[in-house]
């Protein structure tokens, strides 16, 4: 039976209060404004009138959609690694091994440190010809000439992935350990009477019974992968070229940067469509997972 | 017990295993530890660089030079009042905004509380910051960093009600209903009984919104752009990166981020159990 306990009154108004008010300031007001300097040419101080110039001139900013595709680069790089190496380190965690609160502790430490600040000490370890990560490589033989970590066009794209990872592995580990530990321990018994080794236990038992959890994490997993940019900011800002330019560090630089007159109306619209990309991409993996629902 | 019926085979799986973890902390670690020593070594040796990880001599001059010469007393005090403040904020909010959204009835309420939920999910990114720091500018709050804890706390919160809205779910309502016949108001139920019982969930909150303000970067960055008075120390640190006398400061900039981590870390140390509590209670099963 429901019955109505408080109904609303004047005390219930006054304590949203404060969350409405900081919600309506800081985020709708916000995203409605993105809307008002779609067709104009904005510096700041002025605006013009332009119509559809800035949706013309989106479609020949080759710079943008190199950074729509260098954004599904480092999205599905750093997805590739970070799901299968946290759900590893997650089982591996659950598994009664010595030391294992300590383990959790150390890998959920990088998720209390400033993405800002570890991508700074990150761009010392990779210095070029005094950093530790180049001279520990020359010093097994790994390599002879140092590496340009950052300033290759060839690999700096996975140097910031490595980073990206060190950063979210932690997350991910956590979400995975909660997820492991709702399994009743009852089938793991079971299975082992059955005879079944650790991995004939993982593929058949563990991940299946993972999947509704496993569904939300990726889905956590890439909407954040692809707004990720604080960290390429601080390691490259987007050089060498634009190689390592995604799709909000390019806005936050037509916007932000000191070097150039700002172009709001011109990000506000490129904003538009990296929040529909990153929808559409949301939708198409909801779409598929659901579908994997009903075959398994 | 379990130990005992081990095979030796499963045994050394085992010690692999563990050796791989082992393997995986180190390199985790390594970042921490190379910033925390490298922060004792003379600008020299960084710039000397190499595999070495203790400094030939301890000296804690890079500390006193950046407290005195590159403001980071004032970054320190900065970042101190963006975490508490942000911390503050959220606590007050969101503990009322949950109680309201768990005991209350009214018209619309789902809807707004899915409005709260929904723009979690809306991310168009730095752009938003551009009719925010208008906004601050208008009301004269550009001048200090309240309009940054003020816009920090706000898209943060969503988070922060789900997760005080689920634990005053989970306390059982006779608990209202006793105090409601001793005659208290509705404020007064929360106030007196519920938030007493909360307490976990304030930690939390507490522990995440003073890590997110304390760690906030672009938005300081952004609106301390002419202001060098009002950075964090995130903000301090990394402008010495671009400045022009770059390699000359890397001994500031290594003080510098071990002032900005080790205090979060220590924190994260006496704390563990609530960050991960938060991270899990938040987004697994939002």
């Amino acid at each position: 039976m429901k019955q109505k306990h408080h109904d609303f009154g004047p005390s219930s108004v006054l304590m949203l209060l404060p969350s409405v008010f900081l919600l309506a300031v800081t985020s709708v007001y916000p995203f409605f404004w993105l809307f008002r300097y779609v067709c104009y040419d904005y510096n700041g101080f002025a605006a013009y009138f332009t119509g559809s110039y800035n949706f013309t001139h989106m479609f020949s900013d080759t710079v943008f959609w190199q950074s729509v595709l260098h954004t599904f680069e480092y999205a599905g790089m750093k997805l590739a690694i970070i799901i299968p190496l946290s759900l590893i380190v997650a089982v591996l965690l659950t598994q009664k091994l010595p030391g294992t609160d300590a383990f959790r502790t150390i890998f959920f430490l990088p998720t209390v440190i400033s993405s800002a600040i570890y991508s700074l000490i990150f761009g010392f370890i990779f210095a070029v010809y005094n950093g530790p990560l180049n001279a520990a490589l020359q010093a097994i033989g790994l390599v002879k000439n140092p590496i340009d970590w950052l300033g290759n066009a060839k690999i700096v794209m996975r140097s910031i992935i490595i980073v990206a990872v060190w950063g979210g592995l932690g997350n991910y580990m956590i979400f995975f350990i909660s997820g492991l530990t709702g399994i009743p321990s009852e089938i793991y018994e079971s299975c082992k009477i059955d005879g079944a080794n650790g991995i004939q236990t993982f593929f058949k038992i563990t991940l299946p019974m993972l999947s509704p959890v496993l569904k939300v994490i990726l889905m956590l997993a890439i909407t954040t992968a692809f707004k990720d940019y604080e960290s390429i900011l601080v390691l490259t800002n987007g050089g060498p070229g634009n190689r390592s330019t995604v799709m909000f560090s390019y806005i936050y630089n037509l916007i932000f940067a000191p070097s150039t007159p700002p172009q709001i109306g011109y990000a506000t619209v490129l904003s538009i469509v990296a929040a529909l990309i990153i929808g559409i991409v949301t939708a198409i993996y909801l779409f598929f997972a659901r579908k994997l629902d009903d075959v398994v | 017990m379990e130990t005992s019926v081990l095979s030796t085979k499963d045994k050394v799986i085992r010690i692999l295993l563990v050796l791989f973890l082992s393997v995986l902390a180190l390199l985790i670690l390594y970042p921490v530890i190379y910033i925390t020593l490298g922060s004792f070594k003379a600008n020299a040796e960084l710039l000397v660089g190499g595999t070495h990880l203790l400094p030939k001599h301890f000296i804690f001059d890079n500390y006193v030079q950046a407290w005195k010469q590159a403001n980071f007393a004032r970054y320190t005090m900065n970042s101190i009042y963006l975490g508490t403040g942000v911390m503050i904020l959220s606590i007050f909010a969101t503990s009322m905004a949950g109680y309201v959204f768990a005991r209350s009835s009214f018209p619309f309420k789902e809807l707004l509380y899915s409005l709260f939920i929904a723009f979690m999910f809306v991310n168009v990114g730095s752009v938003t910051l551009r009719p925010l720091f208008e906004l601050a500018v208008k009301v004269k709050m550009n001048r200090s960093l309240s309009s940054v804890i003020f816009i920090s706390a706000g898209t943060g919160q969503a988070t922060y009600i789900f997760l005080s809205r689920g634990f005053v779910q989970s306390i059982p309502r006779e608990i209202d209903e006793a105090a409601k016949i001793d005659g208290c108001t509705f404020f007064q139920i929360y106030y007196r009984i519920l938030l007493p019982l909360m307490q976990p969930i304030l930690a939390t909150t507490a522990i995440l919104s003073f890590r997110a303000g304390w760690n906030e970067y672009i938005m300081p960055l952004v609106f301390t752009m002419s202001n060098d008075k009002l950075r964090p120390l995130t903000v301090g640190v990394t402008m010495l990166k671009n400045s022009g006398d770059g390699t000359a400061a890397w001994n500031l900039m290594f003080a510098g981020a071990a002032i900005s981590i080790v205090p979060i870390i220590v924190i994260y140390m006496l704390f563990t159990k609530y960050f991960m509590h938060g991270m899990v209670g938040g987004a697994v099963k939002g």
